[in-house]
């Protein structure tokens, strides 16, 4: 199935334009650099995925193409609008969804899509017949009477859904779409993108730190310290690791490593504990050659594709998850506020908000 | 055209049903001013008898209080964007096709809707005061606190593109909106007051709405020279200065919230 998409994407590259392009992007906040020279196109009609660990800069991309921050320099197209001289045509052409929930709680499900699409000046006639269409599709219509304090995570990670998609919006983004969700909703809410993506065509650009949820991506961008360190489908990324990995063990490893030494010098092999490790082309292939090489009794033999996990750790010489260095993507601090001086007085009080702001 | 008013509308109208749905919030806006115009003013008449006034204290007091509670209701009311913003709600708006003028009318006018609703909820306690009032004197009145709220709700604004928390709005009303409530005539007619703080009224926009309240609202229960003792200016110069006020802060506060983006 993976490699279907891929050839898919081959195909679109042909016939269909580039909906996103960034040309050398940068963003300075006070005096950390947020993304630092960035360039990568995005195609129509294609799920992408920009994954990193956190800090790395994928936030204030997302917040560059939505028009909510400005670049310091470079170029951002979004549909072929430029996001700072032709911010207005590009809000029209994306629908968004926040890494942090953003619902009125005492309004209903439907009062908040209800509101949302008169911001996009959706007739009515027009309104009911998305709001059906895609509540139903997300599994809320029979809730859409109810207040959304009321609503599970997940449940109003969904209704963020439908309320992004209902100006039929070319590019949707999704900041994180799953933080935070149990294993069974994420995987729900991928069922929905992707049933989305079919029937509407829309292109997907959303932000990732889970490398099982970027594999499901048609195409990746691997961001790390705010620069782009890789961009290419997630087979090819992984081929760059050459191949497959194999790892074996014998009753005599020694004696098996030099054999395998002797026999197939272009291999690397490696110690793993007490087993071995190669990386070949073509696994399955040479599984059966190498049984025959080894003269030494193999007590066991395991083969398996090469993860991203192990791209991230080739590329940046790190595991993503490593560090969790807080979030270099804060708000930008203009100048004079007040509030700074007073939440000397009142770290109780934040305090209480930021638990309600998790609840 | 139509697509902006209805934008317009749906930026004022998700404010308004907040503070309906809220009922808290909104018990809890009418509930202060009316104990204080209860208590207070009952209390004060005490201290005041009619023979030392020339005339009720409580028609002195009502005026000022109503004039100051609008206020304060279109001020915190605007403070929902600092909300938004914490929350994220902003983020939605900013993000759709409207443009930033239209939400900040937009703001400005929910605001001013919540306060004229809570005006004319205190408007109710009139005939127990003792001040008479008819239909025509209840639409004149209600317009002076639609142009009130509305110049209050901009300086509002203006304030919550500066405010990064809401906990810095306890200082903003502590450091602006008390001396202005203060200063405003409310509590003690500005007229006899020392000569500096009559000139730092002068600039107060609270002082002419305290006024023009006066002005409107006692114009059945008294005569003009009664009501001239209680007030410093007269009621054309008081709503030609919220006029005035009221168009250069909408102006001021548009270009503030552009910049906030």
């Amino acid at each position: 199935m993976l490699s279907f998409s891929a050839k898919n994407i081959e195909e679109n590259q042909n016939n269909i334009s580039e909906i996103i392009q960034v040309e050398n992007l940068k963003k300075k906040y006070n005096n950390t650099i947020a993304i630092d020279g960035i360039s990568f196109s995005v195609k129509r009609g294609e799920v992408f995925g920009f994954l990193g660990p956190n800090g790395a800069g994928k936030t204030t991309t997302i917040n560059i193409l939505c028009t909510l921050v400005l670049p310091d320099s470079g170029l951002a197209y979004v549909n072929g609008y430029h996001v700072a001289n032709e911010s207005d045509s590009v809000r029209k052409s994306i629908g968004l969804v926040f890494q942090e929930t953003i619902l009125d709680n005492h309004l209903t499900a439907e009062e908040n899509l209800y509101l949302y699409a008169m911001l996009y000046g959706i007739s009515k006639k027009d309104f009911v017949i998305r709001k059906r269409e895609l509540l139903k599709l997300c599994e809320l219509w029979n809730k859409r009477k109810m207040k959304v304090e009321t609503f599970s995570g997940g449940m109003k990670r969904r209704l963020e859904l439908v309320r992004a998609l209902i100006h039929w919006p070319q590019i949707l983004f999704l900041d994180e779409p799953t933080v935070g969700l149990d294993p069974q909703t994420r995987k729900k809410i991928w069922d929905y993108i992707f049933t989305i993506r079919r029937k509407k065509d829309t292109t997907v650009f959303l932000t990732t730190q889970y490398l099982n949820e970027a594999e499901k991506c048609d195409r990746i961008a691997i961001i790390d310290d705010g620069k782009i360190v890789a961009v290419d489908t997630p087979e090819n990324l992984k081929r760059m690791i050459g191949g497959d990995i194999i790892i074996f063990k014998t009753e005599n490893n020694k004696q098996a490593e030099k054999e395998f030494r002797k026999k197939f010098p272009k291999y690397p092999i490696k110690w793993i504990g007490k087993e071995l490790r190669i990386e070949v082309d073509n696994g399955d292939k040479f599984l059966p050659i190498l049984v025959k090489a080894i003269n030494q009794h193999i007590t066991s033999m395991q083969l398996r594709q090469p993860t991203l996990e192990d791209v991230f750790l080739e590329i940046t010489g790190r595991k993503i998850r490593e560090e969790t260095n807080g979030e270099l993507e804060k708000e930008e601090n203009n100048g004079f506020d007040i509030s700074s001086f007073f939440t000397l007085f009142n770290l109780q009080k934040e305090e209480e908000n930021k638990k309600q702001k998790k609840q | 055209m139509r697509k902006k008013l209805q934008a317009l509308y749906v930026i004022w109208y998700r404010e308004v049903l907040i503070y309906l749905r809220n009922s808290l919030k909104f018990f809890t806006s009418i509930f202060l001013p009316l104990l204080i115009l209860i208590f207070f003013g009952t209390g004060l008449k005490t201290i005041f008898p009619t023979s030392v006034l020339h005339y009720d204290f409580a028609q002195f007091f009502f005026p000022g209080i109503l004039a100051l509670s609008v206020s304060v209701m279109a001020i915190s009311s605007t403070m929902s964007i600092v909300w938004d913003r914490e929350f994220g709600f902003l983020k939605e708006i900013l993000v759709s096709p409207i443009s930033r003028s239209y939400i900040v009318l937009g703001k400005i006018l929910g605001a001013t809707t919540t306060a004229i609703l809570q005006g004319a909820l205190i408007l109710l306690t009139m005939p127990y005061l003792g001040i008479n009032f008819n239909i025509p004197s209840f639409i004149k009145i209600i317009l002076v606190i639609f142009l009130i709220g509305y110049g209050m709700a901009s300086l509002g604004i203006l304030f919550a593109s500066r405010l990064k928390k809401m906990e810095s709005f306890s200082i903003l009303s502590q450091i602006i909106i008390a001396p202005m409530a203060f200063l405003s005539g409310a509590f003690f007619p500005i007229k006899n007051a020392p000569y500096w703080m009559i000139t730092v009224a002068h600039y107060n926009p609270l002082t002419y709405s305290v006024d023009a309240l006066r002005w409107v609202i006692l114009s059945n229960s008294l005569s003009n020279e009664e009501i001239l003792l209680m007030t410093t200016h007269s009621l054309p110069i008081c709503l030609l200065f919220l006029l005035v006020f009221n168009i250069v802060i909408t102006l001021l506060s548009v270009k503030m919230f552009k910049k906030l983006s």
